[in-house]
């Protein structure tokens, strides 16, 4: 008998599904869980996200610098149900010839003008919310709709068979553990309906999320997920951890994956690495391909183009996505804060492939605690911004000392003590941190931009 | 084509007589006969009265009585002599008071569009562009622009579309809040 609350969940769930969801969370060697959720997929939509599917697997358009018509029709109908489209685009303008001239998105209007942006005719009954990490600073809430989450799946499948992964979905096993490396951070076990039932867990390798290491390692032997997603940190910790583990694939996201850890990784797992570059607001937007340079832009929805301060296409720039998959969150050139240089590759039938080369997103910091123990900069960042501050940066030096750089918002007062302690006890009472009050952070660079976070420790 | 100047008209309309004024006979009931009205004007229009058919449309209920008032004060302003004069005004000035008043009549009340000057400007606008008139000593466009900037109809839209806009947006930021929207969904990858 399923539970009303899980069925409120995951509607679509089966007594199988229920029962490998029952027996990852039961499991003696589980992490300690702390959140409840599911999928939230009805059966309406489950049609969306197969014919979703079959766009990307068999009508893949190709790569090109300018919008196609299907996302310029896209544009102008939802010129109609958007303030912000309304806004960027006066009447009568000629999309096909002015596109560089649409001014372009950011997090702020996000952050700010929601309202504009969400269409004033969609039904929001069924929005959900996620927040950004916002190791930058500045933490946004991003309106999501289940479906779009739920099509999202589709674009890992495609990511792995470039690889030559094609998972077996069924109740019988887990598709995929979510592998992070955070001080804090939400563990939990579900089942995915439109991976047939398929299990997943969301789990975190953090001495405190474990009864021991020794549960870790058996929890992934036994639960054998058929692949792993994650961040170069989580996946770093699991070579650490020595988890036995041997996935068909490993597919990083969130930050940058380095070279070095790529090819260590995958000497370590004996598999894949795919670099899948993807943002809360944007979804997946390029993946890497076997020998191929760079990630490849494969969404069949979505048109990116790499843009200067200004909006203009540049040879080097800003990440900017038209299009997706969110009913609540339309994009306009909606710039990412990801930079990158786009080359465009036809093959011997005319096939044009757009790719990402040299991507510079956020970087893979790690940060320990005196135990040990990893910390993120989400962990830091979670802290810091409750404070007043404009800009930040923090550091760990090699003998694993902190030191904390603020630029206060004009007027602010940031209660340093305090701060220093909620450091302290993440790091470990014994850590300093020095807590420096600098209001002129940032204007000494050039482009006014800090590095938020760095580590001098060794990797 | 040029029309009458635009102060002769509104002045006309801020002494509109008292008759013009008066109630109106809704179905049944006691009051001002607006079709008579409206058949003596297209008379004086150069135009045929108004047929057994055409005044039915002129006596109407209680739900209509501000915009039998509002026909009664368009009939006022079209007697006025410059209209008269032309003889050709009389199909267009019967279509306007049959059915261009009625959006007016549901949101301003006839009174004022003899005791308000913006109103007066108003109507009279909106008379001149329904016989394809503009106000003498004005261009199409700045006539145009006069009546967009006064029209009660259209202001009354934007309000109504400003007061739906912050009500949605009230409820979004309602719903980013609620504790099930954060709960949110599990998802396969972290972006």
């Amino acid at each position: 008998m399923i539970p009303a609350d899980r069925l409120d969940r995951n509607p679509l769930i089966t007594e199988a599904g229920y029962g490998l969801l029952k027996s990852i969370q039961q499991h003696p060697d589980a992490p300690y869980w702390s959140y409840v959720v599911g999928d939230r997929v009805r059966v309406e939509d489950l049609p969306l996200v197969e014919a979703y599917r079959r766009a990307l697997f068999e009508q893949r358009p190709g790569g090109s610098p300018a919008p196609s018509p299907q996302i310029l029709d896209w544009v102008r109908a939802m010129r109609s149900r958007a303030r912000m489209f309304r806004r960027h685009i006066p009447e009568g303008m000629n999309l096909e010839r002015d596109w560089a001239f649409v001014p372009t998105m950011a997090r702020e209007d996000i952050a700010t003008r929601i309202e504009d942006i969400v269409p004033w005719d969609e039904d929001i009954s069924r929005m959900i919310v996620y927040d950004t990490s916002g190791t930058t600073g500045h933490a946004i809430v991003v309106p999501y709709h289940p479906r779009t989450m739920a099509q999202n799946h589709p674009l890992i499948e495609y990511a792995l068979e470039q690889h030559g992964v094609r998972p077996h979905f069924g109740p019988d096993g887990v598709a995929c553990f979510n592998v992070g490396a955070q001080a804090t951070t939400v563990v939990f076990a579900n089942v995915f309906s439109v991976w047939n039932q398929a299990g997943f867990a969301k789990v975190n390798l953090h001495p405190r999320g474990w009864r021991d290491v020794e549960n870790a390692r058996r929890f992934f032997s036994i639960l054998a997920p058929q692949f792993l997603t994650g961040d170069p940190m989580g996946f770093a910790e699991l070579m650490r951890w020595k988890i036995p583990i041997r996935p068909a694939a490993m597919v990083s996201t969130a930050v940058a994956l380095g070279s070095s850890l790529k090819s260590r990784l995958e000497a370590h797992f004996r598999c894949p690495v795919i670099d899948y570059y993807s943002t809360t607001e944007t979804g997946p937007v390029a993946c890497s391909d076997p020998g191929g340079r760079g990630l490849v832009v494969f969404p069949p929805d979505v048109f990116v183009e790499v843009v200067d301060a200004d909006g203009y296409p540049a040879a080097r720039g800003e990440i900017t996505v038209t299009g997706g998959r969110n009913p609540y969150l339309p994009l306009l050139r909606y710039r990412t804060g990801d930079f990158a240089r786009m080359s465009f590759e036809e093959n011997a039938e005319g096939r044009v492939t757009a790719r990402l080369l040299d991507l510079e997103a956020r970087e893979a910091v790690m940060f320990r605690a005196t135990d040990g123990s990893p910390i993120c900069p989400v962990d830091i960042g979670r802290i810091i911004r409750e404070y007043p501050i404009v800009q930040h940066e923090f550091v760990q030096r090699a003998d694993g000392s902190c030191d904390l750089a603020l630029r206060p918002v004009p007027g602010g007062s940031v209660d340093t003590e305090t701060l220093a302690g909620r450091l302290a006890a993440l790091f470990g009472v014994m850590s300093p941190i020095d807590i420096r009050l600098d209001p002129a952070l940032g204007e000494r660079m050039a482009s006014g931009k800090v590095q938020p976070f760095r580590s001098e420790l060794a990797v | 084509m040029e029309g009458p100047a635009l102060d002769k008209l509104t002045h006309r309309l801020s002494i509109c007589p008292a008759e013009f004024l008066s109630e109106p006979r809704l179905t049944g009931g006691e009051g001002v006969h607006v079709d008579a009205v409206v058949s003596d004007l297209m008379q004086d229009l150069g135009g045929a009265p108004v047929s057994a058919d055409e005044s039915r449309h002129f006596q109407g209920s209680p739900k209509e009585r501000n915009w039998l008032r509002l026909v009664l004060v368009g009939a006022w302003l079209l007697h006025d002599e410059w209209f008269q004069q032309a003889r050709t005004l009389s199909a267009d000035a019967y279509g306007w008071l049959r059915l261009g008043l009625g959006p007016l009549s549901q949101l301003v009340s006839a009174d004022q569009f003899v005791s308000d000057p913006d109103r007066r400007e108003e109507l009279v606008r909106h008379c001149l562009a329904a016989l394809g008139l503009r106000p003498a000593g004005e261009t199409q466009s700045q006539a145009d622009d006069r009546l967009k900037t006064l029209n009660s109809v259209e202001r009354e839209a934007v309000i109504r579309e400003t007061r739906d806009q912050l009500e949605r947006a009230r409820k979004l930021r309602e719903k980013m809040r609620e504790e099930a929207a954060r709960e949110a969904a599990a998802r396969a990858s972290r972006e």
